[in-house]
């Protein structure tokens, strides 16, 4: 069954069809919205929050963007709006660690890398991580980000260097710790 | 000039250095090696996979799809622990139910039922007319629907005035007679089709069909073994 097929099944909420779509895109849509929570534990609320309102706003998609690109809009929209609302985040507020914990590597430097970058992400206060996010791992130009944020592209931009900057500030330790176990030089590429 | 700072270092990932900046660059392995890191940092976060939600997150998801009713539930969706959910399912049940209790129940129902509330009628004027033969075919979908409902009040009227007449004339012949079962059930069928024309995929129409063209394969099948030649 072709996308646009199960996206008018979808409409007439056929479950089929939306489990179907749901199989297609989730990993997609958990990713932005992982992300961008910062924690698990959010994350899966906030993904669910979006597919109800892709679901919902589905009859007024027109075709005009690709599905993905559309959906994956919904999911950052949906996700910024729901940290909006949380009343407190004084995970975001506590200080930061001296280094991240390292920990052995479990699969390729691919893997260890990935690993070290999401826990980062982690830890960086919301703005930058929104923007990080945005930005470096999902390809959105200063001027969509200002869009989305509500920002000017010249704010995404500052708060982006601060956050790369963070990031390696947070990864420094680890990547020296690494260094000298002569593994994590060849892992980060220097 | 000192070292640049990461913040600036950072910028300089996607953005082409000043003068000065480029010239400290040039003469000072430090900042490059710094910025280096850099590119390969915002490289790999560039490469980052996506990622699978937790188990049971469709399931969650599914539940409030349904209660805010985007979807409909059980057609289709719903994984191996929820097929007895199906509508379908659950109307066809309904319906060998429906016809096993009507079947069972004028045998284990005492004369003296039939006596309180007699059936309405004279007896021997049980005439059963298709639904597709005596009006026209159900243009809308309560049109259809009323159309199964007269079919199965068609069908418990003929199994009161079957066992009536079986009390009354007692002709041991009539026990197990599937005449008038089978114009029932007919009957079902011709209006269960009818009403499909109307809602091809509505559950309910469906296993209404379903269940009176296996009841109805089921009669003939026995018919035929027993070399009855009612039919």
């Amino acid at each position: 069954m072709t996308e646009s097929q199960l996206i008018r099944q979808a409409c007439q909420g056929n479950a089929s069809a939306v489990r179907a779509l749901y199989e297609r895109y989730s990993p997609r849509v958990f990713a932005v919205v992982r992300r961008i929570a910062g924690d698990d534990d959010t994350a899966q609320d906030y993904a669910q929050e979006a597919w109800i309102r892709a679901i919902r706003a589905l009859p007024t998609f027109r075709g005009d963007a690709r599905f993905s690109t559309w959906l994956h809009r919904i999911a950052v929209n949906s996700a910024l709006q729901a940290l909006r609302k949380a009343e407190t985040r004084t995970k975001r507020q506590a200080p930061m660690p001296a280094a991240i914990p390292v920990s052995p590597p479990q699969g390729d430097r691919d893997t260890l890398l990935g690993n070290l970058l999401e826990r980062a992400m982690d830890q960086l206060p919301e703005g930058m991580r929104q923007v990080l996010v945005l930005h470096d791992v999902e390809g959105y130009t200063h001027e969509e980000i200002g869009g989305i944020l509500g920002v000017t592209s010249g704010t995404s931009k500052s708060q982006l260097f601060k956050a790369r900057a963070k990031m390696r500030d947070l990864l420094r330790p680890t990547l020296a710790g690494e260094t000298e176990n002569e593994e994590g030089v060849e892992a980060w590429g220097t | 000039m000192g070292h640049l700072s990461t913040e600036t270092l950072a910028r300089l990932v996607s953005e082409a250095p000043t003068p000065g900046e480029a010239e400290h660059l040039a003469s000072c392995s430090l900042c490059r090696s710094e910025l280096e890191d850099l590119k390969v940092q915002t490289d790999a976060l560039g490469r980052l996979p996506d990622l699978r939600p937790p188990e049971g997150d469709w399931e969650a998801l599914e539940g409030r799809l349904v209660s805010e009713g985007l979807i409909h539930e059980g057609n289709g969706a719903a994984g191996p622990s929820r097929w007895w959910a199906s509508g379908w399912l659950q109307a066809a049940a309904g319906l060998v139910l429906f016809l096993t209790g009507a079947a069972l129940g004028p045998r284990i129902a005492s004369p003296s039922f039939f006596d309180d509330e007699p059936a309405q009628g004279a007896p021997g004027d049980v005439s059963l007319v298709p639904v597709e033969a005596g009006s026209p075919p159900p243009t809308t979908l309560p049109e259809a629907a009323e159309a199964v409902r007269m079919a199965e009040r068609q069908y418990i009227d003929a199994l009161v005035r079957y066992r009536q007449l079986v009390d009354s004339q007692g002709n041991p012949s009539l026990v197990g007679d599937p005449a008038s079962r089978f114009a029932a059930i007919e009957s079902l069928v011709a209006a269960g089709r009818a009403a499909l024309q109307e809602a091809p995929t509505d559950p309910f129409v469906n296993g209404v069909l379903v269940s009176a063209l296996a009841e109805r394969e089921s009669i003939l099948r026995n018919a035929s073994l027993s070399g009855d030649g009612v039919f």
